[in-house]
């Protein structure tokens, strides 16, 4: 396998006028990097607000200390559970002759669609003490369940909401590496066991980081779950200052630059993880999707488990927004405009998802093919913004807005760019990591012979590596598009007058604690967010079959 | 009339049955009888465009009483495009903007941002003077006091500030009360009484047969105005002693007092710590739901916190910022606030709706409610107990 540095010092010899070339794109991406570090500088400016002494003793407060291990805690439980989930199930949808395949695999990713607080809310009505559940058992003399609020319930929502980005970057993994090693070590008389460590899981490592790095920082900025599941985490804690008026606001920044510090120490172990980078082989071809284990009798009660994760992740909201529609709680004191809330939503997440594939583009070119200890800064730091909370973001935005965007701001013409730039600076991650690992997949040796037939740089990416590239940029921007889709903090704040979209419906529904109105919207919102996973899931088998 | 007054005394605790039971069942005949159609009509005629809601009560409670106050009519029209950053929800003000700027006046464009209260507050002090907001309107005295503390406040004129008493007003007439809010507790009536909650809130600790079974929301502005007026009132060392006894009790937390309401309702909470209109509103809905309001007396537990409206330095038209908080003033307004949001009015002669005992039937503590604003010493008390 040719690890980074040698495919970038080889790349650099190839022709002169390249290096040129890659100062121009280093320069491009660094310049992506900064401009979504740039909201961040407010965390600083708040935070000097407090003064320093001030400033150091609540970062040090025994409490500050503990909410931060219990999110530490929260984070790793996540993000190991989810890899123990996705990887099996990856390798199970990929690699085996299960049943249902297709339609298994699609059930699979679509918790992605589910926003977490929702998840939650219906879990909590779901399975609370005294929800529905305990009155279907009622009859049965069940008077009581046990609770499922605390670090558990957090755990398990985030991690059943969160699990697909494994799932997905695993399966994209298993699907493009070359099945002929595999066979290889098998015919060197490896066992089953010992070929898939020896040859599959180095291979996948990079892509299941990839996808854990992405759990675990969500985990670290949902404020929602750990709220409503009444588990004491640091995101709780900067939305109590946050609501603490006097210099709360400051307060929720300082924290969030302690959030920032614990970031990029996570970014530091992924790197670390990830290790070896090129997970694509250098004929640029991928392994036949044929099954290569085959499950025997296990066939049908394998897919029976798969079944059983969505069963609960999308069963329970769908059953209980289901419910508080037929209740038909609230009192419909404004009509609620579907049509134009979903025009709204889809709009701004489309906007975001084409700004963040853009913007995306340079960074992850140069992360794949440039390694330097540089160019996974400028890549790492597009991560940042990805473990702030929305509100943060937002706040930022509120302040850069209107300190510099002058009457432009004032007459609310600022607005939608800020918005779509807030949702860039907290998910392009999930376009760079895709990108990045479509770049990987693409043999050097296919750009170079283009070259060597006449083509300029320009030429050759337009006309081998972007087609080439374009499922992962495809399926970048469906991710996007589907975290932007169920955003609401930064999306509540930076709105103009007037703007509503899916998700700020259900939660003027769900504030005023009109439940049924707060199903409709929700229930499109998945239908929604469900028609671009199967965009995702299609742009996966694109390069497959 | 017999109805209106028995379900009075189901919703309502006894002891205030006794006190407001003849007031609302006056109210209430003289409701039917001095609302004749002829007289609606002639009103509409008068303002040019009545409101819906004049003259109809929420569900059972039927016809209400012309409210008294100052009319729209009597004040001058509204025009030109306004700003609003609302605390408020949409779905409580939504009706009354669009009367305002669809029905009433035509050449009026309201634009209206709705957000959680302190992310307004905060919005506006990040915007500072470049804020396009002219007029913020939100859910509490505090909220308002903190945007006056930051100085992002203009005083009202007179004509608007009068119409309100100054008990419900800043000082400095920088904001006003716009609706009235009172803390309650409410109670599952299948499984209690309204003698078995305490009449002072500062007994709540020694109710350990319900370790378990109270909700609170601590996190929610008005349950943080609720502590400081008890630091107030009763004092630091008290107050603390009071969160403790509730930690040891295990009161459960909530995210909001809607959600405390329907635990009580469901009956997985015996009791709860509330605003009174999230009991209304949840009876609104389910009326048969075993959902009780209780007071207690002369003390935080009790507090009357208003809603409000503030106009802001940073307008641009600060004329029609400070008519537009008049207009929230205005007969058919708070009429609205009475019937739609279940709040209280606080323009003299707009009455309460009729499952509620008026203004000043509660046993409601005497503090400034500016004072309320004060919050950061309660969250730190908060924070020291391990509530937050």
């Amino acid at each position: 396998m040719v690890t980074g540095t040698d495919a970038a010092t080889a790349d650099e010899g190839v022709t002169s006028g390249r290096s040129g070339r890659s100062v121009g794109l280093t320069l491009l991406a660094g310049a992506v990097a900064v401009l979504v570090l740039l909201p961040l500088t407010w965390l600083f400016i708040a935070s000097n607000r407090i003064g320093f002494a001030s400033g150091l003793e609540i970062v040090t407060q025994p409490r500050t200390i503990q909410v931060v291990v219990n999110s530490i805690v929260m984070m790793t439980a996540v993000t190991a559970i989810s890899i123990l989930i996705g990887v099996p199930l990856a390798y199970l949808t990929v690699r085996t002759d299960l049943p249902l395949r297709r339609p298994l695999t699609v059930l699979l990713a679509l918790p992605l669609v589910v926003p977490s607080y929702i998840g939650a809310i219906t879990f909590v009505s779901a399975f609370g003490p005294r929800g529905e559940f305990q009155e279907l058992l009622a009859p049965l003399g069940v008077e009581q369940l046990p609770s499922i609020y605390g670090l558990t319930g957090t755990v398990m929502i985030i991690t059943l909401y969160t699990y697909p980005y494994v799932f997905l970057t695993t399966r994209a993994a298993l699907k493009s590496i070359d099945t002929t090693l595999f066979d290889a070590a098998r015919t060197l008389r490896h066992d089953r066991w010992e070929a898939f460590k020896r040859v599959t899981v180095p291979q996948i490592k990079p892509a299941v980081a990839a996808g854990a790095l992405l759990v675990a920082l969500y985990a670290l900025s949902d404020f929602g779950t750990p709220q409503i599941m009444r588990y004491d985490v640091f995101t709780r804690v900067i939305y109590v200052e946050f609501h603490s008026f006097g210099n709360g606001p400051d307060m929720a920044a300082l924290l969030s630059l302690k959030l920032v510090v614990l970031t990029v120490f996570i970014l530091a172990i992924e790197s670390r993880v990830r290790g070896g980078d090129n997970i694509g082989t250098e004929g640029g071809y991928v392994g036949g999707s044929d099954p290569s284990l085959h499950l025997g009798k296990w066939r049908w009660p394998a897919a029976l488990a798969c079944l059983a994760l969505p069963a609960l992740s999308l069963a329970v909201p769908v059953g209980i927004l289901r419910m508080w529609l037929v209740r038909g709680t609230g009192t419909g004191a404004y009509n609620i405009d579907l049509v134009s809330m979903s025009l709204n939503s889809v709009g701004v997440s489309g906007a975001a998802a084409l700004l963040a594939t853009l913007f995306a583009l340079p960074v992850a070119y140069v992360a794949a093919h440039r390694s330097s200890r540089l160019t996974s800064v400028v890549e790492q730091a597009t991560y940042v913004g990805y473990a702030v909370p929305g509100v943060v973001i937002g706040l930022a935005l509120v302040f850069l807005g209107a300190q510099y965007g002058g009457v432009l701001y004032r007459q609310g013409l600022l607005a939608f760019p800020l918005l779509i730039f807030a949702y860039v600076v907290r998910f392009i991650p999930q376009a760079v990591g895709s990108t990045r690992a479509g770049f990987l997949q693409v043999s050097r040796s296919l750009p170079e012979a283009a070259r060597t037939l006449g083509q300029s740089p320009g030429q050759a990416f337009r006309s081998v590596t972007l087609p080439l590239v374009a499922p992962s940029l495809l399926a970048g921007a469906a991710l996007v598009f589907l975290t932007t889709m169920k955003e609401l903090p930064a999306t509540l704040l930076l709105r103009p007058p007037g703007f509503n979209t899916l998700v700020t419906a259900v939660w003027r529904a769900e504030r005023s604690a009109e439940f049924g109105l707060a199903a409709i919207p929700a229930i499109v919102l998945l239908v929604v967010s469900g028609l671009s996973m199967f965009v995702l899931l299609k742009v996966e088998g694109y390069d497959v079959e | 009339m017999k109805d209106t007054r028995d379900t009075d005394g189901r919703l309502v605790s006894r002891r205030r049955l006794l006190q407001s039971g003849a007031v609302a069942g006056t109210a209430a005949v003289a409701g039917c009888g001095l609302l004749s159609d002829d007289q609606a009509t002639a009103d509409a005629e008068d303002t040019g465009v009545s409101p819906e809601w004049i003259g109809s009560g929420p569900g059972e409670f039927g016809d209400r009483p012309e409210p008294g106050g100052t009319s729209m009519g009597d004040m001058p029209d509204l025009s030109g495009e306004i700003t609003v950053y609302s605390g408020r929800g949409e779905s409580l003000v939504k009706d009354l903007f669009d009367y305002l700027q669809e029905t009433r006046y035509p050449n009026l464009t309201i634009d209206t941002n709705f957000a959680p209260a302190a992310d307004l507050a905060a919005t506006i002090r990040e915007e500072g003077g470049n804020s396009p907001a002219d007029v913020f309107f939100t859910v509490n005295a505090g909220t308002l006091g903190q945007v006056k503390s930051i100085d992002a406040t203009q005083a009202l004129t007179s004509e608007t500030a009068s119409l309100v008493d100054e008990a419900y007003r800043d000082s400095d007439d920088e904001w006003i009360g716009t609706s009235g809010r009172a803390r309650t507790v409410p109670y599952n009536t299948d499984r209690l009484s309204a003698s078995d909650v305490p009449e002072s809130i500062m007994s709540f600790p020694d109710l350990s047969q319900y370790e378990g079974e109270i909700g609170w929301a601590p996190t929610y502005g008005s349950f943080k105005a609720f502590i400081t007026a008890m630091r107030i009132i009763e004092g630091e060392d008290p107050t603390r002693q009071w969160l403790q006894g509730m930690q040891d009790l295990n009161t459960q937390e909530y995210s909001d007092e809607a959600q405390v309401a329907r635990a009580v309702a469901d009956g997985e909470l015996a009791m709860g710590l509330t605003n009174h209109y999230y009991i209304q509103r949840e009876l609104a809905v389910n009326p048969n739901e075993p959902l009780g309001t209780a007071f207690t007396r002369n003390d935080a537990g009790t507090i009357f916190n208003v809603a409000g409206a503030a106009r802001l330095q940073s307008s641009g038209n600060p004329e029609l910022a400070d008519l537009f908080v008049r207009h929230l003033l205005s007969a058919e307004a708070q009429e609205y606030f009475a019937i739609r949001t279940f709040e209280y009015p606080l323009v003299d002669g707009v009455n309460p709706v009729g499952r509620l005992p008026s203004v000043t039937e509660l046993s409601v503590p005497d503090i400034d409610l500016s004072q309320l604003a004060d919050q950061a010493q309660s969250e730190d008390l908060l924070e020291e107990v391990g509530v937050l």
